[in-house]
């Protein structure tokens, strides 16, 4: 149960519903039991011509325990699922709490996209907590404790069976359906894992498939996967409804024990015979509830494995070391000493051995092929990743002593992602700023030529509305509205047509003037201003010098710049 | 394809054999009653001894095993039958997806129709496992119960005869209720329920800009948001069962008075009618009410099930080959008056003439959108001319058997598709033929993947995939190249990458070019400058209009375009 203490914990919160909940529930519960066993008796009373009042009394009470049952069973839903709903926003908010020191570098670590649709999905999923796994058997058990406790104003020996009963289907058959389901559930999983994979990579591969003549055989793979899943799914579903129905059949023959020993009682004279029909009708109708206890364990597995696959995501070594703060009065010096960086479950270092100096106030482009580490290199600086050998220096003060807001906070970033949030575009370049006027807002958006702009146009979640030329725009605007004394810029312009750029530089290297800046391109126009540039090749650094130097040295960096003129 | 309901009645064997299980259900539900009834008259009211009612008692239990066991053979013959639907399914998006020309499945919607392979037939799997079982048995059960009752005693079947209809109206009342509310705040919802993804997709801005912390606020406050607005929505759902719980309670409650009254007052009744009666009333109400429940369940999957039968009904003609074989040494190709559109409306290549000499190098050059990738994908033969013709030895391509001719071809994309498996399996996909490992090490020689392939610790036996992570951009190119190299084609076409190779790469795709031509024609989609140098025929394409060939020196002299269009490179603009 330790998986699921994170959610219990969340749940606890919401004392008030929860203990409605669980009172309307059981008030539902015990006046369905009440209502079947009054008409039980009330039918049997009848059978000797009593008085018209007493009848009268009777048919009263299973009138007034049916509305009661119908009221409370709507109050019961109404607080079990504003409970659920608002543990749901807890969960939420708990977890963004745990994850948010965590990022970005957790978001490095995964580097799978699907991560936060795994999140979102299991912290949805943990909905069901509550309503299905929480509650509903603290309810059961009240009232069937209840409803054993007036039985043995009747009979012991019926309130024995019917308590058996309770502990069979609600404990015993449950538990032995919960170990089973777990490694079924776990198989299930990977049988669609795999699946998944094989879908996607048919459909992706598509084109290559279909000319190495492969989509038959890759079709066949795919169908043979699918029906495995298939079949794990059938005996999943079969496994279900097997231990329904031995849960059903235990509930049945329990309320036959009840018939046979109640009459046996009768017979014998130690019970009077007008009760056996209200005991009998008490046991069908308490057990009528216990069905949903069938589908109990699959819920109970699927948030525990939800709850443990959270924990695990937001459980990794958070490290509370005591960090000093990057304080930056002046543009910043950046050294870089024989930094080493591989991202996890590949077999190639991202960065091999790279060091060199960004003294303060420069201008220095690092540029090469695609994964050859440059936006890695950006990563190690701002301390998103952090290297496995070698050091980042901050005028002289290691990367590892420096808590990563305080970076963050001097930096003026535009990554090749960059995150547009649902709102206006005076929404979002205010992150870097509440207290910016429309004016300056305004301002920045014409020096990167977004003068057409309105700060109130809804902006879209991640987004969506923008092209993506005007994404890195909005971004370039929001970096410079930071006014930090550090600029890393990856690829910041690679939508946006040549003159936009052009003027878009000229406003950001007036805004730089004076501060450290890097940007990493795959685009070697415009490199000329730099006070120095970096070439990088499969993670290490090939070559370095100006501009000038570099096309004198005939080296990579030329080579490059000739393939760059020979491209159409 | 058809709608759900059409496979379900389709399915007329299922059907049957779970209308005769459903009977056997509604005979036992009434037995069981009938024989409790029994057991409780004889003994409290005929003063019997235990050993009559023991045949009774022993009937009972067997009752009760067999409705148990009914109901099991009931669910799994649903679960069968939704496993049999969903491979059906399955494999049908499957033909579907295979016999689609191939541009539509570079749509970026691949993500789409995962979902709909996965998810959607997933979804469909509760109207057949529960749903189709349900309603087989709560049609048949009640109208048994019914009719029962009526032979007993008229007055308590009439009763329930006029008191079920409230639930069917109230069920359909509320139900339009809630959609109108529901649509309501389908926008509320939408907007709230996609804020916490929101939230963590934009971390890493927000740490940058140091307000994440504040977002702790926002997600509460959209969260409740949405649990308010939920609410709204289910309030009047809860109202619903209210409701049919209220009209279940009084009919019952009517009834119970009613039999009370003829028991007491006019004793036209006895004992055991009545208390038949009250077992078997709630019994009906509850089949009712779960045809209800399951209704909802059996909605959802329907849905689904249209999201499936929309993507098959979007049907494209799939491109149809010949028988005629392909053994011809070498081959010309030409291209008369090819037209192609994706569509009405839509993107054009018009009217395209072209010769291609057998060894011959071609490129194919133009701005982007000029419709180069599409001619590209029509001389592979993944799509048909709507008009017009491509002919190889004076046959139409399409005639050819499909198998021979990409027996003959390599196409070596921008974004080659690494399939997850080994290096050495990655490059032998390349031909159909059983490959040595030792002529996979020389294709990848050829391709100059060798070095890097041998440097890893488990050399051709490294595993890649998941799109070929930890492959870069060149090498995968490379790889692609090795593939070419170890099929040995006649032709090979090539789209050409735009940027970011490195210059290792580069070199080695300028000299596997000139290797690869000595044997086969080339056609390129080009963005090189020397590709477009070296070719014999250069294809200057302009919005779908073929408006200038020949060679690059003719080409310079006769189309001011490309003039323009060559001068003005990429890489040679300055700031």
């Amino acid at each position: 149960m330790k998986d699921l203490a994170f959610v219990t914990r969340l749940v606890a919160l919401e004392k008030r519903d929860i203990l409605y909940s669980i009172l309307f529930g059981f008030i539902a519960g015990i006046s369905a039991v009440g209502l079947f066993a009054a008409s039980g008796y009330l039918i049997s009373k009848s059978a000797f011509a009593p008085p018209l009042y007493a009848l009268i009394i009777l048919t009263s009470t299973v009138k007034l325990l049916g509305f009661t049952r119908a009221m409370s069973k709507y109050a019961e839903r109404y607080f079990s699922h504003r409970a659920t709903f608002t543990i749901l926003s807890n969960v939420r908010v708990a977890f963004f709490e745990k994850l948010e020191p965590l990022a970005p570098g957790i978001f490095q670590k995964y580097r799978s996209g699907d991560l936060l649709a795994r999140i979102v999905g299991d912290v949805e999923s943990l909905q069901n907590f509550f309503i299905r796994v929480f509650y509903p058997p603290i309810v059961l058990i009240m009232v069937f404790l209840s409803t054993v406790l007036f039985t043995t104003f009747f009979s012991v020996y019926i309130s024995i069976i019917i308590l058996v009963g309770l502990i069979l289907t609600t404990f015993l058959v449950p538990a032995l359906f919960s170990l089973r389901q777990a490694k079924i559930d776990s198989a299930i999983r990977q049988e669609r894992g795999k699946l998944s994979t094989e879908v996607t990579e048919f459909l992706h591969g598509y084109r290559d498939l279909k000319i190495y003549q492969r989509l038959g055989e890759k079709g066949n793979k795919v169908e043979a996967t699918a029906n495995q899943y298939l079949s794990k799914q059938e005996t999943e579903s079969i496994h279900k409804i097997r231990n329904q129905s031995i849960n059903a059949f235990i509930a049945l023959f329990i309320t036959w024990t009840v018939l046979v020993i109640g009459a046996l009682l009768v017979v014998n004279g130690q019970l009077e015979g007008i009760f056996l029909a209200m005991l009998l009708m008490i046991s069908i109708t308490a057990f009528e509830d216990v069905g949903p206890m069938g589908v109990f364990p699959i819920y109970l597995q699927e948030t525990r494995t939800a709850s443990s696959r959270l924990v695990d995501v937001v459980n990794e070594e958070v490290k509370y070391e005591e960090l000093d703060d990057l304080k930056l009065t002046d543009a910043p010096t950046i050294k870089i000493d024989k930094i080493t960086f591989a991202f996890s479950g590949e077999w190639r270092n991202a960065i091999q051995d790279v060091s060199m100096d960004l003294p303060t106030g420069s201008k220095t482009a690092i540029v090469g092929p695609s994964g050859s580490g440059k936006s890695t290199l950006l990563l190690l600086i701002l301390k998103m990743i952090e290297a496995e050998k070698g050091n980042v220096m901050f005028n002289d003060k290691s990367i590892n002593q420096l808590s990563e807001e305080s970076i963050w906070k001097e930096c003026n970033v535009v990554l090749q992602e960059n995150h547009f949030f649902f709102g206006t575009i005076r929404d979002n370049l205010q992150l870097a700023g509440e207290h910016l006027t429309d004016e300056e807002l305004a301002d920045v958006l014409s020096k990167v030529n977004l003068d057409d702009f309105q700060l109130d146009d809804p902006v879209l979640e991640k987004g969506d509305n923008l092209s993506g030329g005007e994404k890195q725009r909005l971004a370039i605007a929001r970096a410079i509205l930071k006014q930090g004394k550090l600029w890393l810029l990856d690829e910041p312009t690679s939508s946006v047509d040549a003159l936009t750029e052009k003027f878009i530089f000229e406003n950001l290297y007036q805004e730089a003037k004076e501060d450290t800046l890097v940007l990493v391109s795959h685009r070697l126009g415009s490199l000329e201003k730099m006070d120095q540039i970096i070439v990088m090749d499969q993670g290490k650094i090939v070559e370095s010098g100006t501009f000038d130097e570099l096309i004198a040295a005939k080296g990579y960096f030329y080579q490059m710049k000739e393939i760059e003129k020979g491209l159409l | 394809m058809k709608s759900l309901k059409e496979i379900a009645s389709n399915q007329k064997k299922d059907r049957l054999f779970l209308l005769v299980i459903a009977v056997f259900i509604g005979v036992m539900i009434v037995t069981q009653s009938y024989l409790i009834v029994r057991v409780i008259d004889d003994i409290f009211l005929r003063q019997k001894s235990f050993q009559d009612v023991l045949p009774l008692l022993g009937g009972l239990l067997f009752i009760m095993l067999l409705r148990t066991f009914f109901n099991y053979v009931k669910s799994k013959r649903g679960i069968r039958m939704a496993t049999r639907v969903k491979r059906d399914f399955r494999k049908e998006l499957l033909t579907h997806f295979t016999s689609k020309p191939v541009h539509l499945s570079q749509q970026g919607q691949t993500g789409h129709k995962v979902s709909i392979m996965m998810d959607a037939v997933d979804e469909v799997d509760n109207y057949f496992s529960s749903y189709i079982p349900q309603v087989m048995v709560t049609t048949f059960v009640p109208i048994l119960i019914l009719i029962v009752v009526m032979t007993q005693h008229i007055n308590s079947g009439l009763i329930m005869l006029i008191t079920a209809p409230f639930i069917p109206i109230f069920m359909m009342i509320i139900g339009m209720k809630t959609k109108a509310k529901s649509e309501e705040q389908m926008e509320k919802l939408a907007a709230f329920s996609g804020r916490f993804l929101d939230t963590l997709q934009g971390l890493t801005t927000l740490k940058l800009f140091g307000q994440a912390k504040k977002q702790k606020e926002t997600i509460k406050q959209s969260s409740l948001g949405f649990r308010d607005a939920t609410m709204e929505i289910l309030k009047v759902a809860f109202t619903s069962s209210f409701m049919l719980e209220v009209v279940m309670m009084l009919s019952i409650g009517i009834v119970a008075l009613e039999l009370a009254i003829q028991l007491i007052i006019y004793q036209s009744i006895s004992f055991f009618t009545a208390f038949f009666i009250l077992l078997l009333v709630p019994e009906f109400f509850t089949a009712l009410k779960e045809l209800g429940t399951t209704f909802h369940n059996g909605r959802t999957s329907m849905g689904a099930a249209q999201n499936i039968i929309d993507e098959l009904a979007n049907k494209d003609e799939s491109v149809q080959w010949g028988e005629k074989s392909l053994d011809d040494e070498s081959f010309t190709m030409s291209l008369s008056g090819v037209d192609f559109s994706y569509g009405e409306g839509t993107f054009t290549l018009a009217d395209i003439h072209a010769k291609f000499p057998s060894n011959g190098q071609v490129a194919i050059v133009g701005r982007s959108g000029s419709g180069k990738s599409t001619l590209l994908q029509l001389i592979a033969g993944l799509l048909r001319p709507t008009k017009g013709e491509i002919t190889i030895n004076s046959v139409s391509l399409h005639e050819y058997a499909e198998k021979d001719w990409y027996n003959r071809l390599a196409y070596i994309t921008q974004h080659p598709y690494i399939f997850s498996g080994t290096i050495a399996e990655n490059i032998a996909i390349g031909t159909l033929k059983e490959s040595t490992l030792k002529e996979v090490k020389q294709a990848a020689e050829e391709a100059g993947l060798h070095k890097m392939i041998q440097s890893l610790e488990k050399g051709y036996d490294t595993q890649v995939g998941e799109a070929g992570r930890g492959l870069s951009g060149g090498e995968k190119q490379r790889l692609a190249l090795a593939r070419a190299f170890l099929k040995q084609p006649s032709i090979i076409l090539f789209d050409e990458p735009t940027t970011g190779l490195d210059i290792k790469t580069e070199q080695i795709l300028q000299e596997s070019m000139k290797k690869l031509t000595e044997n086969s024609m080339v056609i390129t989609v080009a963005h090189r400058l020397h590709t477009i140098k070296n070719a014999d025929l250069i294809l200057f394409l302009d919005k779908g209009r073929l408006i200038a060939s020949g060679t690059h020196e003719k080409l310079m002299e006769s189309s001011l375009e490309y003039k323009v269009m060559v001068s003005v490179q990429k890489g040679g603009r300055e700031l």
